[in-house]
């Protein structure tokens, strides 16, 4: 990777000089849907990708470019795409890719909303998915088929805390000739940058970490631009003439951008899943104080770790800088500094414990969010999966007693009181 | 568009417009360890203002097959051969830093093919440390790393692109991983080794224009002001950017190339 500046320089910097007119150091929020052409000879060269710039926020916007610019620095991607979320950003990237009767492979250990995505509503658009076990390498192998277009896995499972070993995966991919697109929102480009493994394609939900402060639904695509395109047969909206700009080749006029080229012109322009200027203002504050954050997300979780894993209302904890975590040796591998700020555990007493915990603690926010500054809790059971029984929800993996902690940044010993406070209404139930 | 030359597959990027014949030509040549697509915001940009581009991948670098040049005079003649298979009688030729070796050792081989030429990022003379040839040559991707981080300028190093979500150095850095290991230190040998540049430029008689850039240190502003005097019909411009200039200021040198086309055509 080429850098001139550091990761926590870039984080601040990338993307933006001060404004030449108005000196303004913070990034200018351009809230404007459009811009005004100099003449109809520059507004023909940006409406027919002659050479960048601005002409419709559905399709681009400076303080949005600043954002993408950022994250694409601090990935170490040639080029990203931001959008209105993080499911946003996984759908424009199996629509530029894939078209009726293509394939996907797909970790079965994700958040429900990407499986859902991927089991039963690209089904209706003739796209069909195997879901396999993203550690069971030979099982991947296997499910590859002569028209797989684009393995896809998260380097953190969401809920499960499944570690993807993403260079033995990239290798497979590599063979096949098969992009490996990665979900990396639970890491972050602080703690682990999946192109340095191999992967081709990186998507973030921004609302998380990067954001940071639980303010702003995002999303946002890089593009690692180690991917050869260039086989027609497969990708033939990518390598062959497109519908766009006079049957334009992505691929031999953008070669290592040609996919989010790509996305710019078609899922941009097609679907119009923008970001808005203040929600990217948003994220870049967040991005600003990114590492800052990540080193007491990660210190607060050990700490928490300790605390649950020696506390008498815990029956158990799960987490991959565990020793007792399956995926342990390969989070050490690939997440050497820490493996994200999300701890599930299972308290004593079943489902009816973990709904008396939620309901006790005064600090922690019990809602549907991960990554806030804040500390974040919710329970399966009793919330998002209290329709289920037991045994289904084993079979999703998750359990009666689950909670899933999103640790947050405020005083360790303040976060600890709370959850004391939690049990204490657990043992006094039991 | 593909042709087969010199019995390998070669490609020449055209903005994806079927050559005419009648219209007039220009021809944008990369540098060391480039390919076409150091001239991706130049390309479609003329290719959609009334003239054929041609802007070829040598060979081993790019799409193109082949073993890579080992010569400034090899690379001009290999140019000349491509275009005369297409069919171009005469032509600009617009070279970026090593390309602008190559349009000079054109200009004595054969003057005649040339209706102007544009030298941008460019000298008479690009020495090359031996630091960088050796990495070259053990570690391309270690090479690719320093000159990708010293081809661009500040703005350029920040991030700071003219097409949204663009990020140079990594983009820089991809686009030479397209070319074969060894097409750097042939390239690099190549411009270190050539020495007929400052002669050929004090021999054209053509109008010119040359493009440098203020914050470049591969071939420093000093060393392209040296051509600039040498040349004696020659239009120049200095642009506040690092050496990878078409990407790093593509709108400014685009509108600066137009005015001197049209200049030409006059």
């Amino acid at each position: 990777m080429s850098e001139k500046y550091k990761f926590d320089t870039m984080s601040l910097h990338a993307g933006h000089v001060p404004d030449k007119e108005t000196g303004s150091r913070a990034v200018p929020i351009y809230q404007t849907t459009s811009y005004v052409f100099n003449d109809t000879d520059e507004a023909a060269a940006l409406y027919n990708m002659e050479v960048g710039g601005h002409l419709y926020t559905r399709i681009s916007n400076p303080t949005v470019a600043t954002l993408e610019q950022r994250l694409s620095a601090l990935e170490g991607g040639v080029s990203s795409i931001a959008c209105s979320s993080g499911m946003a950003a996984m759908h424009l990237v199996i629509s530029a890719i894939c078209s009726q009767g293509d394939h996907i492979v797909a970790s079965n250990k994700m958040y429900g909303a990407n499986i859902n995505l991927l089991q039963h509503t690209m089904p209706r658009f003739g796209i069909e998915t195997e879901f396999v076990n993203p550690n069971n390498l030979e099982q991947i192998k296997k499910a590859i088929k002569p028209n797989t277009k684009l393995v896809f896995g998260e380097v953190i499972g969401n809920p499960g805390l499944d570690i993807m070993d993403i260079s033995s995966v990239a290798k497979i991919c590599e063979e096949n000739n098969i992009p490996l697109v990665i979900d990396a929102t639970f890491n972050t480009p602080y703690l682990m940058k999946p192109f340095e493994f191999g992967a081709n394609i990186v998507i973030h939900s921004l609302t998380k970490w990067l954001g940071g402060h639980g303010i702003a639904i995002g999303g946002v695509i890089i593009n690692g631009g180690n991917f050869d395109w260039s086989n027609k047969k497969k990708f033939p909206t990518i390598a062959g003439p497109h519908f766009a700009l006079d049957g334009i080749s992505f691929w031999e006029e953008f070669g290592p951008s040609a996919i989010t080229a790509k996305i710019r012109a078609e899922g941009m322009y097609n679907f119009g899943p923008s970001l808005s200027p203040m929600n990217a203002f948003y994220v870049l504050q967040g991005i600003e104080t990114l590492s800052l954050r990540m080193k007491r997300h990660m210190e607060n979780t050990a700490h928490m770790l300790k605390f649950l894993s020696n506390h008498e209302a815990v029956s158990w904890v799960k987490h991959p800088d565990l020793k007792s975590h399956p995926d342990h040796s390969i989070a050490k591998k690939i997440l050497p500094k820490g493996s994200g700020s999300i701890i599930v555990f299972g308290v004593k007493g079943g489902r009816d414990a973990g709904k008396a915990f939620i309901e006790s603690v005064q600090l922690s926010s019990h809602l549907a969010n991960v990554g806030d500054a804040k500390t974040l809790l919710i329970h399966p059971g009793s919330t998002t999966h209290s329709h289920l029984s037991s045994e289904a929800m084993k079979s999703a993996g998750l359990t009666d007693d689950m909670i899933r902690l999103s640790v947050g940044l405020e005083d360790i010993d303040d976060i600890k009181k709370d959850f004391e406070i939690g049990f204490k209404s657990i043992l006094k139930n039991n | 568009m593909y042709l087969n030359y010199n019995s390998n597959d070669t490609f020449v990027s055209t903005g994806g417009k079927n050559i005419e014949l009648n219209k007039p030509t220009i021809c944008f040549v990369h540098g060391a360890g480039q390919n076409h697509f150091s001239f991706t915001q130049q390309i479609r940009y003329f290719a959609n203002r009334g003239y054929n581009v041609l802007s070829p991948d040598f060979p081993g670098h790019g799409f193109s097959k082949g073993i890579p040049n080992s010569s400034i005079e090899e690379d001009a003649k290999w140019l000349l051969g491509v275009l005369e298979k297409i069919g171009i009688k005469k032509f600009v030729l617009g070279g970026h830093s090593q390309g602008c070796l190559t349009a000079l050792e054109l200009s004595q081989l054969k003057p005649e093919v040339l209706k102007g030429i544009i030298f941008i990022a460019g000298a008479s003379k690009i020495p090359v440390n031996d630091f960088l040839i050796g990495k070259a040559s053990e570690d391309p991707y270690k090479a690719y790393d320093l000159m990708v981080t010293w081809g661009h300028g500040n703005q350029g190093s920040f991030s700071i692109s003219e097409w949204p979500g663009h990020h140079h150095l990594s983009e820089g850095n991809s686009v030479m991983r397209i070319n074969e290991m060894s097409a750097l230190v042939n390239d690099l040998n190549s411009c270190n080794n050539y020495e007929g540049g400052l002669s050929a430029a004090e021999n054209i008689n053509l109008d010119c224009l040359v493009v440098l850039a203020r914050f470049d240190i591969m071939t420093p502003l000093k060393a392209g002001k040296k051509l600039v005097n040498a040349i004696k019909n020659c239009e120049s411009h200095v642009l506040n950017c690092g050496h990878f200039l078409p990407a790093e200021k593509p709108k400014e040198l685009n509108r600066i190339i137009l005015e001197y086309l049209k200049n030409l055509d006059e």
